[in-house]
């Protein structure tokens, strides 16, 4: 059988700890049992909020604090993509593409979604309640809506009940 | 010494034997969810499962079908009449229908299955579908749960439905929500 044509699953991952969960469930359901016969070709996205949009000042002080917002940004990106990429090896996955782009998450992870042809985006999700999501807005209520392709929303199981 | 037990716990751990919940109702679009888990996610499993232990692969796929009661209280139906209570005979005569159009729904999904040859279980259950749905994945311990969603087309912006849309908020256990495909592909 050919298998040239693999279709392509894009998670995405922030620092939380909930996508890497969901990384974690992916690879144990979809990735490790079928070793290198599996169907799909892992993409990992992450994107970095840029200085800009993380830092609300305006005014005298903002241009100093830039530039190391920005080098904390990057350092939290790459330390981001190394853990996810150790989490592949650890799984024997080693057929991995690690990406980052900058930008807010919901764009960043649609236009991954055209960019790749994904068929799967998986994306973990924080478990706000209704305030919450209605202030800080929800990047996989976002992705269920828009994404043009299936979207797999990867719960952490609640511990406390 | 060690790849052997390590491929043999492998083998027993199979977690890819996870349970899945395909909710589906009269839409195209949660048939189309239906089919797109049974092309892309079954093919492996039903590789992986043995033929001769067909066993073991029973319960891995339920799909489930939830009916909405029918409100036959009684509603104004004219100005001056206070309610129209329909008599029992509609009632009956309308729940029928409902029962037959439930069997109907669940028997296409069951030869979609079949077609895959992927054994699965039948459910319908009573109620508010987006309740319900949360509550069976619960008591069944299911590990994703497969929905699809209204996408209507035609509007730039998709909406999800709400059923899909509470479960993706309200389930426990992952979600997948498939789309129904664009009708007009530009590229690729």
């Amino acid at each position: 059988m050919a298998t040239a044509e693999k279709q392509v699953m894009i998670v995405a991952v922030d620092e939380s700890e909930h996508s890497t969960y969901a990384l974690e469930w992916t690879l144990d359901h979809f990735f490790v049992p079928l070793g290198d016969s599996c169907l799909f070709k892992l993409v990992i996205v992450h994107a970095k909020p840029s200085c800009t949009s993380s830092v609300g000042l305006a005014g005298p002080g903002a241009a100093e604090i830039l530039p190391m917002v920005e080098s904390d940004l990057k350092r939290i990106a790459t330390r981001v993509l190394e853990k996810a990429k150790e989490l592949c090896l650890s799984k024997s996955v080693s057929d991995v593409t690690l990406e980052v782009h900058e930008g807010d998450a919901r764009n960043v992870l649609c236009e991954a979604v055209e960019k790749h042809h994904a068929s799967i985006l998986v994306v973990g999700n924080h478990g706000y309640g209704a305030i919450k999501r209605a202030v800080l807005g929800s990047v996989s209520d976002y992705c269920a809506h828009h994404a043009h392709c299936t979207v797999m929303i990867v719960k952490r199981p609640k511990t406390k009940h | 010494m060690e790849t052997e037990s390590a491929a043999a716990a492998a083998m027993e751990h199979l977690p890819l034997k996870m349970r899945v919940m395909a909710a589906i109702d009269e839409s195209d679009e949660s048939f189309y969810a239906l089919k797109w888990a049974l092309d892309n996610l079954f093919s492996f499993i039903s590789s992986t499962a043995l033929p001769e232990t067909g066993e073991k692969s029973d319960g891995l796929l339920t799909v489930v079908h939830v009916q909405e009661p029918n409100h036959h209280f009684g509603f104004p139906a004219a100005p001056g009449i206070q309610a129209y209570y329909p008599p029992s005979e509609v009632v009956d005569s309308v729940k029928r229908a409902q029962e037959q159009k439930s069997a109907a729904i669940l028997k296409k999904a069951s030869e979609m299955c079949k077609e895959k040859r992927i054994t699965a279980k039948t459910l319908i259950l009573d109620g508010d579908p987006k309740d319900m749905i949360c509550q069976a994945t619960e008591q069944i311990h299911v590990d994703l749960l497969i929905v699809g969603s209204r996408g209507l087309g035609k509007v730039k912006r998709a909406f999800l439905g709400s059923v899909s849309d509470y479960c993706a908020q309200h389930a426990r256990c992952p979600i997948l929500i498939v789309k129904p495909p664009k009708e007009d592909s530009k590229s690729g």
